[in-house]
Order: structure tokens, then sequence, then C-alpha cells
């Protein structure tokens, strides 16, 4: 038997369909009405739990799911001490570093020292001004992360990008992109030695599916 | 007059605020309070039985160290250790006991005749850091540490105690996952310098998708993701391990562990036999189980519990044959290999076994004075009783009330088992005391 950890969200569909695709059903999570927090598959081999996007990392690494899927920026951010198994290709984003359109930022060099970085993501951001050498302030925010340049409480945002179209119709440019991102397939270290349930083999079935259909 | 109301009760209020603190431990650290103490002693009990019967003698050494001696052998993170500010020297409360046991052996100990074989039952402290937790951690283990011991016989010996000291905790299954550093090390060489860190901190950490994207050939990339998922069941490992291209030295590294796997489970076989429960044990080898430092210098392994008892990793070891060297006033070498246990996930996982104390050991007498002359001839019965060979729990009775019905009540709450009334002895001498009456309380 196994437990996954499936992310609420935008990654959800698409891992749903991945796992459908090798026998394992859970699309009672994509149904309206659903107010289920695990759900087990017909045939009884697999169980999911319906988790926040950031909590998976935290299921898989105590081992209460022995996998996972979750996007590569959470993992980033978080470091959890997880196995990173199979980059799924799906979920595609950048965390990208963005100023007001308005502003005369061209690059993140440009910004002052000690200026106000908002972000969900502050271990990144700070990562990466330490990696310029550029100590800047962060603002730790939980959402809607545009406001920040826009009500001048920062200069600029790190987030996640991935059409584009918020950062535009909040009036705000990229300068920068920190790393791509998309979803990948996590383990739980230790059940992955033992092959706790025939893991092991699920891993290979989803990594082919994977390649198989890029 | 309303206005003076509210202020005075409003310094009420911060007075009761002031008065209700609560003081609790720091973030980490925990009391054991007598149940625990007792879950506790049960598995050190049996633990150190088990120590005493292979040869083993007890190490206490210091829990504060100079930060020096903890970092020198390369395997503690300072930044793991809670430091203690004092002039002139850095010091740390010890995170783990290996480097303690090194140091005092080439310094205090060298010259001792060789195999040691030593063991320590001891707390260690740990710095955590992490997302919302900045606080120390005390934690218990307990290990041996074998040191001039050399081959195949002192890594067999190593891993049949620690198997000897689950067996004997009552542990019903659990996996030991073997590697070998030194075999993976020297798999690793092939690997450009420059790729070789980052390919072996990602077969540590089982990251395929780094391995998968990092820049390299083909050729060395089909050789990292096999070394990633190099594990398995003994003889399959060896057989891949024979497949690859392997120099003499990769060869002999080979034999032996295949060697030690079936040593191992031949005398798992003997062992189990002893047992009631007979326990099973599944050896798994793991070429990727390697460390991102340079600590370990052959076997190296993690006992892991069952799915029943939630996967714990209950102890881990190794061989480290340079580490001694790094203490040594010369420099001098000695090989050394040695395994802990993790007291507080072996506790969690014989809870769940039910195997632990459900309850802290009960009274066996209860002595009662009569009347308050009889006092001191109480203590005096209750301090015979205590001469017993066989050890009772004796306690005498202090309250105030000594109406029988108040006293029968006190000792079924507490589950004592009998009463001794004791009456007051002529003129006080001891001698001469009369016999106490005996009631049964508890008949267990």
């Amino acid at each position: 038997m196994v437990t996954i950890a499936l992310p609420k969200g935008g990654l959800l569909k698409d891992s749903i369909y991945l796992l459908k695709c090798l026998g394992l059903d859970f699309s009672e999570f994509l149904e309206n009405s659903n107010r289920q927090l695990q759900i087990w598959d017909a045939q009884r081999q697999a169980k999911a739990l319906l988790v926040r996007n950031q909590d998976v990392p935290v299921y898989v690494e105590y081992g209460q799911a022995q996998l996972g899927i979750v996007g590569y920026d959470v993992l980033r951010e978080k470091q959890p001490l997880v196995a990173h198994l199979v980059d799924l290709g799906y979920g595609q984003c950048r965390m990208s570093v963005a100023v007001q359109a308005t502003s005369p930022y061209h690059s993140p060099r440009d910004l002052s020292a000690h200026c106000r970085v908002a972000s969900k993501f502050v271990n990144c951001a700070r990562e990466y001004f330490h990696t310029i050498d550029l100590p800047v302030d962060i603002i730790p925010l939980y959402g809607s992360v545009e406001l920040g340049p826009i009500t001048g409480m920062s200069e600029a945002i790190v987030d996640l990008v991935a059409t584009g179209q918020t950062l535009k119709d909040n009036g705000l440019v990229e300068i920068e992109v920190l790393f791509h991102s998309t979803a990948r397939l996590i383990g739980h270290p230790v059940s992955y030695r033992l092959n706790q349930g025939g893991l092991r083999d699920l891993v290979d079935l989803i990594r082919q599916k994977t390649t198989d259909s890029p | 007059m309303f206005l003076t109301l509210t202020l005075s009760l409003h310094r009420l209020n911060v007075q009761l605020h002031e008065s209700s603190m609560v003081y609790q431990p720091p973030i980490g650290t925990k009391d054991l309070l007598p149940l625990e103490v007792a879950q506790k002693g049960w598995m050190e009990d049996r633990v150190q039985m088990v120590f005493h019967r292979w040869g083993y003698q007890r190490i206490i050494t210091s829990t504060l160290e100079r930060l020096d001696t903890l970092r020198a052998g390369g395997a503690v993170r300072p930044e793991s250790v809670l430091q203690i500010q004092t002039e002139g020297e850095a010091l740390g409360l010890r995170p783990e006991l290996t480097a303690s046991i090194a140091r005092t052996a080439v310094t205090r100990m060298a010259g001792a005749p060789l195999p040691q074989r030593l063991y320590y039952i001891a707390n260690v402290f740990r710095r955590l850091r992490g997302e919302g937790i900045n606080g120390s951690q005390e934690l218990f283990q307990a290990g041996v540490e074998l040191l001039g011991g050399n081959g195949l016989s002192a890594d067999s010996e190593i891993l049949l105690v620690l198997l000897d000291c689950l067996s004997t905790l009552g542990l019903r299954h659990w996996c030991i996952v073997l590697g070998e550093a030194e075999l993976t090390r020297s798999l690793l060489m092939p690997f450009p310098d420059n790729l070789r860190n980052g390919v072996r901190r990602a077969i540590a950490h089982l990251d395929r998708v780094c391995l998968e994207t990092m820049p390299m050939a083909e050729e060395l990339r089909k050789r990292a993701l096999i070394l990633l998922d190099l594990r398995g069941e003994p003889t399959k490992v060896i057989q891949t391990l024979n497949g690859l291209d392997l120099n003499p030295n990769q060869r002999r590294l080979v034999n032996r562990l295949k060697a030690l796997a079936e040593l191992f489970t031949e005398n798992t076989t003997l062992l189990q036999y002893e047992t009631v429960s007979s326990p099973t044990t599944t050896l798994i080898l793991d070429l990727s189980l390697i460390q991102t430092f340079d600590y370990y210098t052959g076997i190296v392994f993690e006992v892991i519990s069952d799915i029943e008892t939630g996967q714990r990793i209950l102890g881990q070891g190794g061989r480290y044959d340079q580490l001694l060297g790094h203490y040594h006033p010369q420099g001098k070498d000695c090989s050394g290999i040695g395994f802990c246990l993790n007291v507080e996930e072996l506790q969690q996982a014989l809870l769940k076994l039910n195997q632990l104390p459900q309850e802290i050991p009960p009274i066996d007498w209860l002595v009662v004075p009569t009347t308050n002359q009889s006092r001191s001839a109480a203590f005096a019965y209750a301090q015979d009783l205590r001469k017993n060979p066989h050890p009772l729990r004796v306690e005498v009775y202090l309250e105030e009330d000594l109406e029988p019905a108040s006293v029968r009540d006190y000792a079924h709450r507490r589950n004592i088992k009998r009463i001794a009334w004791v009456e007051d002895g002529p003129s006080g001498t001891l001698e001469n005391r009369s016999q106490p009456f005996v009631e049964i309380i508890n008949d267990r």
C-alpha cells in the first residue's frame, strides 16, 4: 500500500490525470462537491491525501505519505529531506524578480542596498540576493504579492510567474528569472530505500509515463 | 471614581498575570516523569546487559567539549552544536559521543591494549534551526565503540551486538540498511573532480532529478543512476556490483561485503533461536547510503523499524578508521567501528508494541504506625523489610490521620500490596518489638 500526497490548486488536475493513466483513480478530488481529504483508489492499492501545496513535502518527509507531487519552487523554498524522484514536466512556471514597469530598475543589481523585497518565497529571495551580494530587507507575505510595489511597501517582489498576465495586469515587469519550476515526484527516503509496498515499481511506471508523453 | 476603579482593575490584572506566569522548559527539551523514566530504565537495563555480555566497558565522557574537539572528525556541523560562551574557550554541548570517545582513547587511554570495547548511555544536545523553530534538543543515546578492531570479524561483531540489543528489547521486525562508504567512494572515482561532489551529494540525498539534469557524459550519467539505485537483497546487489568493471581493491571490498552479509544471515538465525518472539531481520545492501562528508571509511548502516512502529531510524553506525588519527598527538590512525541507538525512537517503537512498563513500579509495603508513639518502631520495621535479599519497595505512612479506613483508602489509591500495622514496642528497644499485623491489600 502506498500513500500519495497531492497538492490542491494548479497541479491537481494534471497529477490526477497522470495517476489515472497508471490505473490509480482519485478523480473524486476534482468534483466541486468533494469534501474528502483522503481517497482510496477502487482496488485499494493506493491512498491519496489532498493537502496544501506547501504541506506536500511535510507529509512525505515525515513518512505519512511515501510519495508526493509538488512544484520545484516549494522544494527550493523549504529544502525538505525528501528524495527527488521524477521531473513530471507539467506545471511550468518560473521564479522571478519583478518591479513596477514605471520604475527605473532594469536588473536586480539596479536595486539599492537595503531596499524592500516582498515575497511568499522568503528563502528563495534571500538566497538569490545573497548570491548577487545585495543586502535587501525581505517582507514576507502570504498572497497578492503584486500589491507590494503598487502600494509602495516594497521596491520589488520575488514571485512565481506562469503566463505573466497577473504581473502585466498590475503594471509590473519581470527583470530576472531565478529558476524554472515544474511538478516533481518526491519520495520518503526511508520508504524508498526499503522499497516499501513496491514503491520502486510505481516510481518507474510514473517515470516511464512521463518520458513517453513529453 | 469609575476611572480609578478601571485603573485599579487594570493593575490587578497585571498582578494576576505576573503571579500566574507559567515556567516552561526550553523549546525542544522535556522533563521525563517517573513512568517515562521507568520505560527509559527498562530499555537501558536491557541494552546495558547486552553490552556487558559482549565484554564492553562503560565510559562516561564530559558533556561539555571544546568546539575544536567536536569539529575535528568532520562529521559534526558547527551550526548544530549548542555553544557555551566562556572566556577564551569556545565550548559546546556534545551532539554525539564518538568524538569524545576518540579524544579520550588516544589521550588518557593511550597505550591501553587493543581492541578496546567501550559503551555509553548518555544525553546529547543539538541546536535546532528551521522554519518557526529556534531551540535546542536533548536526546538520549546508547552505543558502543570497538576501537582497534579490524576486518570482517569486527564488522560482524558490531552488527551482531546491534541485533542482540534489538531482539533483547523485544522488537519483532526491523531492517538493517547496509552500505560501504569506501566502495561507493571508489565507484565515484571515474567522475571528474568538478562533478564528483555534486554526484555524491545527489546520491546521498536520493536526488535523481539532479543526476538526470547535471551536465555530464551519458556514460557517466548511466553509472550515477546505477549507483543511486544500487540497493536491495544482498545477493542481487553483489551480482550487479560484479557486473561493473571493478578494480582489484573494489573486488576485495565487494567480496568482504558478501562475506559479511552471509555471516550476518547465518548468525541472525542463531540469535533468533534464543528469543521467544522470533524476530525477523531484513538486510538490505544499499550502496547509496553515504554521507556527504568523509567520516566513514568502511561499512555504514541504519536500523529501521517496521511500518507497524512507524519506520523509525532506531540507530545508525559505521566504520571510521581515520577518526582517531585526528585526535592523536602524532596523528596515528587506529581503526574504529561503532553504532548508537536513538533511545527516544526506540521508546516510541516499543510503546506501539506494548513492550514497555505501563505503570511505575508498585510499592510492596506500607508500614503504618498504629499510634503516634509507634512512629519510631514503624521506621525500624520498614528498614528491616528493606534488608530483604529480594529488593522491596517500602513506604512509611506519614499522615497524621491514623484511622484504619483512611490508611486502607490510601493504600488502595496507590496500589500498594501490603500494609504492616506496627504497634509501639516496649520501652522503645527494637529487639523486643512485637510483630506487626500484616494485611494484604492488592495480591498480585
